[in-house]
């Protein structure tokens, strides 16, 4: 699915590197443990990693800033910092959908332009691009879709904005907090519902990730 | 053996006898001693009830987690158990038994035979009860972050106990890091220079300046929280015109450093134990220095990493942050390499291939790179704002490094000290069942918390929705939770049995013997 922040573009690398350096420091631990042969390492060897290492540095945080602003982009977040929304209809335009977001011990409110509120869901349809505009009345919150691939932290008195593509499968998908905010925190839970082409809320079961077959 | 190497910077004289302290110790000695070794014993045994009480607190709250749905734990209930075995087992486990080891260690090494500024250790250790014993009574339910303003409207009139235990722990931390640096620099005369101060020295001056710096906000938000709550002032409240960024600030400036106050000493354990065991100097003194300079330095600025500071998440200040966080990997992979280079260099002898403590040291290297290598994508932004934020991958990283290193690692030194203040050496076969239980257990609790956390798990939940990709892991975490408890059992039953039943310590309880060894290396004149 296209999203800025999926793990199907650069992060994938990321991962893979992630994966490799494991594999790497477990390898030499096993063979200094378990080898027959044995010599002094030499200290250049060490000069060489710390080199790789400020190569893996670097390409860390390019990636990681690149994939970010691409991301971020779309939202035009310089006007954001003040506490404020970003009042820009050029930048609303980009968007089929633009939902304002509650968070509040324990739930949330979806209120679309139209002013309709709904406890609990957000509802739109397959492959829109949909803004989210958040806030919170209480405590920090978090704000979680899986199948989006997207975490944000919501704390009191500033104001998120994220976007989302909805997935094409109509379907039920899993909307989440993910900070600790209260004994409610666990039951802090809503629906992205994805309707089917007809403009129906789908029968079909809960999913979270795109793959997941649900339960 | 060891008094050759203790010439190579790994300590002075070697002063190590065993002798039967704990059999002939009496319980005033023990409690109000200023001995070094009644003093670390203390702790040491203290940090292993702690242990006790906090690894019971998870497996109640695992039980229930290994299925969804609500089985026997509501809400509440939960999160109590979850917050106190946060805080039990970091503040009162793990920092406590690292710290402790090293008491026993640092007037050996260091030549010094008496802990400098041992009064002020014990008033470390005692206020350290009382915040245990405030926290206990207090049952707070905000985890250990306890992130305002949540953690002010939570339920229950004893709820101020747990801002004063924070205020404690901070107090406790501060004074234990004065008693550090003061020995560091006792050690540091004995040596005469800094190049020739043991690892272990610079291992207690970085992490007594680290504890003395950090622990100063954690006091501030302990007193604030207890003072907001009391509503005489309005720090953190943004209700009442407070701010929650700055409590953020504030906390993590704590927050990070804290998690090297049982990693900087759990690595001077490992400089320490490794030259003894193997029977050879380590790769390299320097670069293992720089490492913990580096690591003392990264420490303090990073803490932001932790959560996500609105808007400037892409700004310069955070990807400040980011770089920080990610050069952290070189005094890491520094200290890594050298591990892994000493070990490399000449055939491991017979006797540390047999050693429980070397097989400890092992699996915690292991497990540093495990957890380590991970948070490559941690310390990234936009992996953060992807899967890691809050899921199950944090829990992940921070158990393969607190228990998988820190805690590995403080068990290593206390199988190593064992037979010098038992006089009698622990029982092998139970020994290497303690090992095995934990390595399977931590291995897959952690690679589950991985896999979980991948598949977005949210932390702090007591009840979850029955998705398939999460079931299997969390009905594992348990299973897992379970072995390293029997684990601990066979620990707990060996550590009390041998002690009075094991085999009599030699003069020498860790010799190093070779393969081709006919005869044991004789011991050297002293």
């Amino acid at each position: 699915m296209e999203n800025a922040l999926g793990l199907s573009g650069g992060q994938e690398l990321l991962m893979t590197i992630t994966i490799a350096i494991t594999m790497l420091g477990l390898i030499g631990l096993a063979l200094a443990l378990f080898m027959e042969k044995r010599w002094k390492l030499t200290y250049n060897i060490e000069y060489l990693f710390i080199a790789g290492l400020l190569v893996m540095a670097y390409y860390g945080d390019w990636a990681s800033t690149s994939i970010y602003k691409a991301y971020q982009e779309d939202l035009r977040v310089t006007e954001a910092v003040s506490g404020k929304f970003v009042e820009d209809a050029e930048r609303d335009k980009k968007f089929d959908r633009i939902l304002t977001v509650v968070t509040f011990q324990w739930g949330f409110v979806f209120i679309t332009e139209d002013d309709e509120i709904s406890r609990n869901a957000a509802v739109v349809k397959p492959g829109e691009r949909v803004l989210f505009k958040i806030v919170t009345n209480d405590v920090i919150h978090g704000f979680n879709i899986p199948v989006a691939r997207i975490t944000a932290e919501i704390d009191p008195g500033d104001v998120r904005e994220l976007w989302i593509r909805a997935p094409d499968t109509p379907g039920k998908y899993l909307i989440q907090c993910v900070n600790y905010c209260g004994v409610g925190h666990a039951q802090m839970k809503a629906w992205l519902v994805v309707l089917n082409k007809d403009g129906e809320v789908p029968t079909a079961v809960l999913k979270n990730g795109e793959n997941s077959d649900g339960a | 053996m060891a008094h050759e190497l203790d010439q190579v910077r790994t300590g002075a004289a070697p002063h190590w006898k065993p002798e039967n302290i704990i059999g002939t110790i009496s319980l005033n000695t023990l409690l109000f001693s200023n001995d070094y070794r009644h003093i670390a014993l203390k702790g040491i045994l203290t940090a292993f009830i702690m242990l006790a009480l906090g690894g019971t607190f998870a497996l109640i709250f695992r039980t229930e987690l290994a299925v969804p749905g609500v089985q026997f734990l509501g809400a509440r209930v939960y999160m109590t158990l979850m917050t106190l075995h946060g805080m039990v087992m970091v503040f009162g486990f793990l920092i406590p038994l690292t710290i402790s080891v090293c008491y026993y260690m640092i007037p050996k090494v260091l030549g010094t035979e008496r802990l400098a500024a041992a009064s002020i250790a014990q008033w470390s250790y005692w206020i350290l009860i009382l915040a245990s014993v405030l926290l206990i009574i207090g049952r707070p339910d905000f985890t250990w972050t306890a992130y305002a303003p949540m953690s002010l409207r939570v339920g229950g009139s004893l709820v101020w106990m747990g801002y004063l235990a924070i205020l404690l722990v901070a107090v406790s931390e501060f004074l234990a890091g004065i008693v550090l640096w003061a020995n560091a620099m006792t050690g540091l005369k004995a040596a005469g220079s800094w190049s020739k101060l043991p690892m272990m020295g610079w291992g207690a001056a970085i992490l007594g300046l680290l504890m003395v710096v950090s622990t100063i906000p954690l006091g501030f938000i302990g007193l604030g929280l207890l003072t907001d709550w009391l509503e005489i002032t309005a720090w953190f409240d943004p209700a009442r015109g407070g701010s929650v960024k700055f409590f953020l600030y504030v906390f993590w400036t704590y927050g990070h450093p804290a998690v090297y106050l049982p990693f900087i000493p759990a690595i001077a354990i490992l400089y320490t134990l490794l030259p003894r065991i193997l029977g050879r100097p380590m790769w390299s003194y320097w670069s293992g220095v720089v490492a913990f300079l580096l690591l003392g330095l990264f420490a303090m600025p990073i803490g932001p990493h932790h959560f996500q500071p609105l808007y400037t998440i892409s700004g310069w200040y955070e990807r400040m942050i980011q770089i920080f966080t990610l050069l952290v990997f070189i005094p890491s992979v520094l200290h890594v390499f050298n591990w892994i280079a000493t070990i490399w260099g000449d055939p491991i002898a017979r006797s540390a291939r047999n050693s429980v403590p070397f097989k400890f040291m092992i699996s915690a290297i292991a497990f540093v790179i495990y957890g380590g290598a991970t948070a490559y994508v941690n310390a990234q932004i936009a992996t953060d704002s992807d899967f890691i934020h809050n899921t199950y991958w944090i829990p992940a990283h921070f158990h393969a490094m607190f228990f998988g290193f820190s805690g590995q690692m403080a068990f290593a030194g206390f199988y190593y000290l064992y037979p010098y203040f038992t006089g009698r050496m622990y029982n092998q076969k139970m020994a290497n069942s303690h090992f095995w239980l934990w390595q399977i257990g931590l291995f897959t609790k952690i690679t589950m918390m991985f896999v979980a956390g991948y598949t977005y798990f949210p932390r702090w939940v007591y009840d979850y929705l029955p998705l398939k990709e999460w079931l299997m892991p969390q009905m594992m975490i348990t299973a897992a939770g379970y072995f390293i408890g029997l684990g601990f059992l066979i620990f707990i039953y060996n550590v009390v049995r041998s002690s009075t039943h094991g085999e009599p310590a030699p003069d020498e309880p860790w010799p190093v013997e070779h393969d081709n060894d006919t005869v044991p290396a004789p011991t050297p004149a002293e």
